[in-house]
């Protein structure tokens, strides 16, 4: 036997055949109905697969689907998608496996049967989850081709995202080669599909043509199979490996030339095919799926190893990378620092302990054009996932922040994305400096309303018409204003004190090992070491005596910040030293005040 | 027994005419037999012998499968019925040789739907016999002397009344009732809905029409409440072709779809009209030619729209309610047909609970294409729907309570649904720390507090309202509650935190409300200009909790409101020809600051509050949140926040009860449990009042403290009421009593009121005294007193305090301060022994 029969990246579903013959092949003795004995089971094309793309290397072949690849990426073949699942569109209940004449065969990856089904009642129904994702909102440009995978590690000092290009390019003569050395009998039937496909790119860019869809607008449809019950979440980012398809024949059932007699109630019914159709949203029958971290997205980089001195070492030069940005200011560099590797981690109604939000105050129209685009820049190309709003009036009292049900009659009933509906971990800047004054209409505060409750709860609520849910969401948020903003409550403020504007520059490889950094530190976990717990508490009762005004919050501001100065050197536990810089911060910070 | 059950017992079989057969079902030990002992073969449908073709009466229920055609009534055979009356009806097919030998004459073999395990005889028995005879076991118990007079059973009497009222078209049948009579029924019921359905309305079509042969309008047969509902997401392909039950809130309906349910044509050669066409799956053949011998022109055939019967149909979408989506989901829809009666029966927004078939349905590629995608779409083919609105607390009526048996019926409803849920409740309320954990859960999120939460809980929970029967008098239950604190001591928070959690809240801030915004007011109606009356929050917050911030800025004016409304808890009005009493059953919690905007411990309680004393002795509880300065509230908080940075946070969080889980053992504590005193408890309230009345008395006070009054018995009364409750106690012991007084102690910190001046003792609050500390003062107190009575005599010269000190030191063996001596003396004041003034001292 050995290699594969058949080829997995242009042919899966030749495969999927395969093995499911294969597998009825071997059950059939024992006299079952493989409709019930596959049901919401593998019957091993997942191992194959997982072989193929984990031990052989094959991920690296595997084009990833996007706006630009839709073009020319062909049908039934294997593709991978990495999005944020964006809404969940319940179940589809399909013809799992019949028997057609004497061979059985499987409905399985499939939009349709190329066969023709028996009725429902011979049959046992399978089922099917349908995902609606996005791209992730926010990703920023060097996050979005690159992969966590050996392959690309050797080219760091290139732009990874031209990398992509460029591996890309070179993935169709792989795919051709391997598709020579497939055997005679299934190569042509790769030929027959791969004429089908160029046949239905045609009807593709047709269809486009005439689309209403915003062009630079891309979403899919992807249909997961034997998943465990809430496998994937809302707001999660996962990278999905499947089948692309696309059917010319379904895009054909448009509702304009339809005069069915039952065709009004087959509107009403959802039918995800009319309001999503396959020209413009791909479907992807998943095959493999992974959900993605922010590590994911950073090659782990052999150079950088969690020596405590190679940690300080990058740690010394992002700081002053980030006050350079920052016009010199090292108090700001370093709560700007504290900032970008705060991170959510406990949440109950008692207490949200981690976060740190930043309101970076001082600024005025004129250096926000500079220290604030400079800031903007720096975080733009460190995180992966980054988000801006200009508090301007106008913009809260049009814009939707809000992700909403879409529930206007005789619309297909979805979740339009608002602008808070972000991936866990995405960073978001709000630009006070902008806001003038004037009046907010109900929506403005509705808008306010949520950008507050996000801040003090890192919950947004999503408005499902009838009643509200809330979705618990993990973002940064640094606020850049002239004054202390009242309307949205930091935890830290911290005022500007810019002394020079400097120009900066950062090499790849820095950008490289800080962005392996911040998100290799922000990801350590925190020990629970309770030596140090004493000496904590006498201080903060020493301070509490001296200043009377010292609350909660502010206790819990210091703890967090000297956790999360701990974790800066790459230690677990936390020190005296480590308070003590807390300590100095603080004071220097509040001269400023 | 009851597994056989699946397995079809072939009830009125003959034991022997079919044993031999190759097909014939296990037979099962306990014979379903039919009651109707005179029946002949009174199967509506075609027979056939089982070992040929089982199949054999599939077409019957596969042009029942759309419930909207409607069975021809004069096709349907008649099963008798009229032996009956003879037969006992409950025990009767329980009993094994019950008309054993009248069946063994059937000559009946049984028919099976095909593809199922359904005898149509059978299930058509059993129908039968629960039809007629099933009886309420609740109200057969209640009404047994009409039971022996009446035997009719639950479903004959509203077959009666839909008879008699002609409107109605369905009978709603509880499937509880089905499962309780016969649980086979109901398991086919539920497995197999359409063909069982279908039997179940041709018995009834018959059964009417034995009841009045004139009687025509089809009955249809709703049933509702099945044992278990599903959540939508979990409805998967096994459910298909299954009777479902989910409950969900309608968010979308269609306009209504007429649909076609016979078509007549009409010859556009010769005029002629064709019979009805009924609709056959899902389509109505046009006749391709007139059907008239004379005529028979082709393709002449045309539809007259008029002449066609059509029925109403709806879809409407059904989405899940936020309690049933995990973590990190959205909500699933279902898509409904509605027929018929069930069109708009719910509007968008109706929290609903239907009961339906679970169907799916073949998606077709294209309108001209035959072709037929393998994906199919789901939806529910609704039987029954009932509006259920469980979004909010039902508010108990404790006080028109007289309604019971009204209320009893309802809540046996809630208790079948919510049964577990209930239980799970009851479970918590066993906890030995349910008390302290439900303070824990109350507003989490503020620090320390404890005592304030025990109060605002006492409030939640409430009292019982009690109506003094002659006089029309009506007890408050409800428990108001005052906090006066320093700023910034999250008082508002406390109350923002319980206004959502209380099931009709109101939340104003004083400085706002006027009188008639909180109590009502008249106004002119601008359309009609008629004078209308307007509710204001407290007669909006009736049975709940109006929160009432920034209490000291209100106006007097408005504030003099609030007195009837806290004791009498009616508002009333008179006002441009208008003069009614509102009621306002509602607890008030406002929060006031002191009257220097910050506590001033110089002055007496009573000062610092500075409100009338009227209106604060309505108030059961008044809290005094002080900021004091002390190491050790300080420490504690230090603790408590590096614990949340290091310790796992899970061990700290967990004993916390969620905000839901909160609020239904609170409703379901108000609504089921009503505590009354116990012997021992009513001894220990009467014997603790007197004494706290009698520390208000004390001679030589400056009546400046709190004094207790008649009142305070009451709220007494009401606080440990509310604590037994938090146990769901239907009993209040001397715990809780003594809970209720220390609350009220605590509140106000009496405790650390020096009940001489009425002022609080800083000292006192912040270090607190240890026991031993309070015992050597006690030993001084008492040798000073002997000391005092010894060597001062009444009216006699003053002696200094130093010469006592002097004289106790040596009397005695421990260590005496001049403070020591000074607070013994203090104490001596306050009993009226001595006046001590400056440093000299003098008997009267």
């Amino acid at each position: 036997m050995g290699g594969p029969q058949y080829d997995l990246l242009m042919n899966p579903l030749g495969a999927v055949r395969q093995t499911f013959e294969k597998a009825v092949a071997s059950s059939q003795p024992s006299g079952l109905d493989p409709t019930a004995v596959y049901r919401g089971k593998d019957w091993g094309i997942v191992d194959v697969l997982n072989q193929f793309l984990f031990s052989q290397g094959g991920l690296a072949q595997v084009p990833i689907l996007d706006a630009s690849s839709l073009k020319w990426i062909k049908p039934n073949t294997l593709v991978r998608f990495r999005g944020m699942v964006q809404d969940m569109l319940g179940n589809e209940f399909y013809i799992g496996a019949f028997k057609d004449g004497c061979t059985w065969r499987t409905n399985k990856f499939l939009d349709f049967s190329p066969f023709s089904v028996p009725p429902v009642s011979e049959t046992t129904l399978w089922e099917r989850h349908l995902f609606h994702c996005v791209p992730v909102p926010g990703q920023n440009s060097w996050a979005i081709e690159s992969t966590p995978y050996p392959l690309k590690i050797n080219i760091s000092n290139e732009m990874t995202c031209q990398h992509g290009e460029k591996r890309r390019r070179d993935d169709d003569p792989d795919g051709i080669s391997d598709f020579d050395c497939c055997d005679e009998g299934s190569s042509s039937s790769n030929k027959k599909q791969k004429d089908c496909g160029s046949a239905s790119h045609h009807k593709i860019a047709e269809i486009t043509n005439g689309s209403s869809f915003p062009t630079n607008y891309f979403s899919c449809l992807v249909k997961v199979y034997d998943m465990p019950e809430s496998q994937f979440k809302l707001n999660e980012v996962v990278e999905f490996i499947g089948i692309y398809t696309f059917d010319p024949e379904l895009t054909t059932s448009n509702r304009s030339d339809s005069v069915d007699d039952d065709i009004s109630m087959f509107d009403f019914m959802d039918d995800v095919a009319t309001h999503l159709p396959p020209s413009k949203v791909p479907r992807i029958h998943c095959l493999v799926s992974q959900k993605l971290s922010t590590q994911d997205l950073i090659s782990n980089s052999p150079a950088c190893e969690t020596l405590p001195n190679v940690i300080r070492g990058i740690r010394d030069s992002l700081v002053s990378y980030l006050s350079c940005t920052l016009g010199n200011d090292v108090i700001a560099a370093q709560c700007l620092l504290l900032h970008l590797l705060s991170k959510l981690r406990v949440k109950s109604d008692v207490a949200s302990v981690g976060r740190l939000s930043l309101n970076l105050t001082g600024f005025t129209q004129e250096s926000a054009s500079i220290f604030g685009k400079q800031l903007n820049n720096a975080i733009k190309t460190l995180l992966p996932y980054s988000h801006t709003i200009p508090l301007t009036i106008e913009y809260l009292n049009t814009a939707m922040l809000q992700p909403k049900k879409d529930n206007e009659s005789g619309r297909f009933l979805r979740l339009l994305m608002g602008a808070l509906q972000l991936a866990s971990g995405t960073h978001l800047t709000l630009d006070e400096t902008v806001m003038q004054s004037g009046t907010l209409n109900s929506k403005g505060v509705e808008n306010v309303l949520l950008l507050k409750h996000l801040m003090e709860h890192q919950i947004v609520e999503y408005d499902f018409q009838f009643y509200k849910l809330e979705m618990a969401t993990e973002v940064q948020c640094l606020i850049i204003s002239e004054a202390k903003s009242n309307i949205l409550p930091a935890d830290l403020v911290v005022p500007m004190c810019p002394s020079a504007v400097a120009p900066v520059s950062a090499s790849e490889e820095q950008l490289h090992a800080w962005r392996w950094y911040l998100t290799t530190v922000r990801s350590l976990p925190h020990s629970t070491d309770t030596s140090i717990c004493e000496m904590l508490q006498n201080e903060m009762v020493e301070a509490m005596r001296k200043d009377r005004s010292l609350g909660c919050s502010d206790l819990s501001r210091w703890m967090t910040m000297a956790q999360l100065m701990a974790a800066s050197f790459g230690e677990k536990s936390l020190s005296v030293e480590h308070w003590q810089m807390v300590k100095e911060i603080e004071r220097l910070r509040k001269e400023r005040l | 027994m009851a597994s056989n059950g699946h397995s079809s017992p072939f009830g009125q079989a003959t034991p022997n005419g079919n044993s031999n057969s190759s097909q014939t079902p296990r037979r099962s030990s306990r014979r379903r037999t039919n009651n109707s002992n005179s029946s002949p073969a009174s199967s509506p449908f075609p027979l056939e012998t089982p070992p040929s073709r089982p199949a054999g009466v599939a077409s019957t229920p596969t042009t029942s499968r759309r419930r909207g055609t409607r069975h021809n009534p004069n096709a349907t055979p008649s099963t008798p019925l009229s032996t009956d009356d003879a037969v006992p009806p409950y025990s009767s097919d329980r009993d094994e040789n019950d008309n054993m030998e009248t069946d063994g004459q059937d000559d009946t073999t049984p028919v099976f739907v095909w593809g199922t395990n359904i005898s149509v005889q059978e299930v058509n028995g059993a129908i039968l016999r629960f039809l007629r005879h099933f009886r309420d076991a609740r109200s057969a118990s209640e009404s047994s002397e009409a039971a022996d007079l009446m035997s009719e059973g639950k479903y004959m009497r509203v077959v009666h009344r839909i008879m008699e009222l002609e409107g109605a078209e369905s009978l709603d049948i509880d499937a509880h009732d089905v499962f309780e009579y016969d649980p086979d029924l109901y398991n086919k019921m539920v497995r197999y809905p359409l063909e069982v359905l279908a039997i179940f309305d041709i018995v009834l079509m018959d059964l009417v029409a034995r009841i009045d042969p004139l009687f025509e309008k089809h009955i249809q047969t709703r049933i509702h409440n099945l044992k278990s509902s599903v959540c939508m997401r979990n409805l998967n392909p096994s459910d298909i072709e299954k009777m479902v039950s989910i409950k969900g809130m309608i968010i979308r309906c269609s306009s209504i779809i007429p649909e076609l349910k016979e078509a007549i044509f009409r010859c556009l050669v010769c005029g002629f009209y064709s019979d009805p066409v009924l609709v056959d799956r899902g389509r109505i053949n046009e006749p391709t030619r007139c059907l008239r011998e004379e005529c028979k022109a082709m393709n002449s055939m045309s539809l007259v729209h008029n002449r066609c019967r059509f029925a109403d149909k709806q879809i409407v979408k059904l989405q899940e309610t936020p309690d049933e989506i995990p973590e990190g989901g959205t909500p699933h829809t279902v898509s409904v047909l509605m027929h018929d009666k069930l069109v708009d029966a719910g509007k968008p927004g109706d929290r609903v609970e239907i009961t339906g078939i679970y169907r799916a349905m073949s998606v077709r590629v294209g309108p001209s294409q035959r072709t037929v995608k393998s994906i199919f779409k789901t939806y529910i083919d609704c039987l029954h729907l009932k509006k259920t609105d469980k979004s909010r607390l039902q508010i108990d009526d404790s006080v028109n309570h007289d309604a019971n048996n009204n209320a009893a019926n309802h809540e046996e409803d809630d208790a079948s649904l919510y049964h577990d849920k209930i239980e799970k409740l009851k479970e918590l309320s066993k906890l030995p720390d349910i008390y302290d954990r439900l303070t824990r859960s109350l507003a989490p999120n503020i620090w320390e507090l404890d005592d304030v939460k025990r109060g605002l809980l006492c409030q939640l929970f409430g009292g019982n309202a009690l109506k003094l029967g002659s006089s029309g008098a009506s007890l408050r239950g409800d428990i108001n509650i005052l906090l006066v604190g320093d700023p910034g001591t999250s008082k508002s928070q406390l109350l923002q935190y319980m206004h959502k959690l209380s099931p009709r809240g109101i939340y104003t801030s004083g400085r706002g409300s006027s009188a008639v915004g909180l109590t009502a007011y008249v106004t002119k109606d601008p359309e009609t200009g008629e004078t209308v009356l307007e509710s204001g929050a407290l007669v909006l917050s009736d049975r709940g909790v109006c929160c009432i911030d920034e209490f000291d800025k209100m106006s007097d004016n408005a504030r003099s409101m609030l007195h009837e409304v806290m004791e009498q808890q009616t508002v009333s009005i008179a006002k441009a020809g208008i003069i009614a009493s509102l009621n306002a059953r509602t607890s008030v919690l406002a929060c006031a600051n002191p009257s220097e905007s910050r506590y001033n411990p110089r002055l007496s309680v009573i000062d610092n509050i500075h409100l009338p004393p009227t209106l604060l002795s309505r108030f059961d509880l008044i809290y005094l949140i002080l900021d004091k300065a002390d190491e050790q509230t300080d420490r504690r908080l230090a603790k408590h926040i590096v614990s949340l940075f290091f310790q796992n946070p899970d061990n700290s969080v967990h004993e916390v009860l969620d905000l839901t889980t909160l609020v239904a053992y609170i409703s379901y504590a108000k609504k089921h449990i009503h505590p009354v005193l116990s012997d021992e408890a009513a001894e220990e309230l009467t014997r603790q009042y007197v004494q706290m009345r009698q520390r208000g008395n004390t001679p030589g006070s400056r009546k400046k403290v709190i004094t207790a009054t008649a009142r305070q018995i009451e709220s007494l009364i009401r606080l440990s009421e509310a604590l037994a409750r938090m146990r769901f106690s239907q009993v209040v012991e001397v715990g809780d009593v003594a809970e209720a007084f220390r609350l009220l102690e605590v509140a106000l910190q009496q405790s650390a009121t020096d009940h001489s001046t009425g002022t609080i003792d800083m000292d006192l609050i912040m270090t607190g005294i240890s026991a031993s500390e309070r015992t050597r003062r006690e030993n001084i107190l008492a040798a000073t007193r002997n000391l005092v009575m010894e060597k001062l005599v009444t009216g006699g010269p003053a002696v200094r305090a130093l010469e006592l000190l002097e004289e106790l030191k040596k009397q005695s063996s421990m260590e005496v301060h001049l403070s020591d001596l000074k607070i013994a003396l203090s104490t001596l004041t306050s009993e009226g022994l001595v006046v001590f003034h400056g440093d000299t001292i003098k008997r009267i």
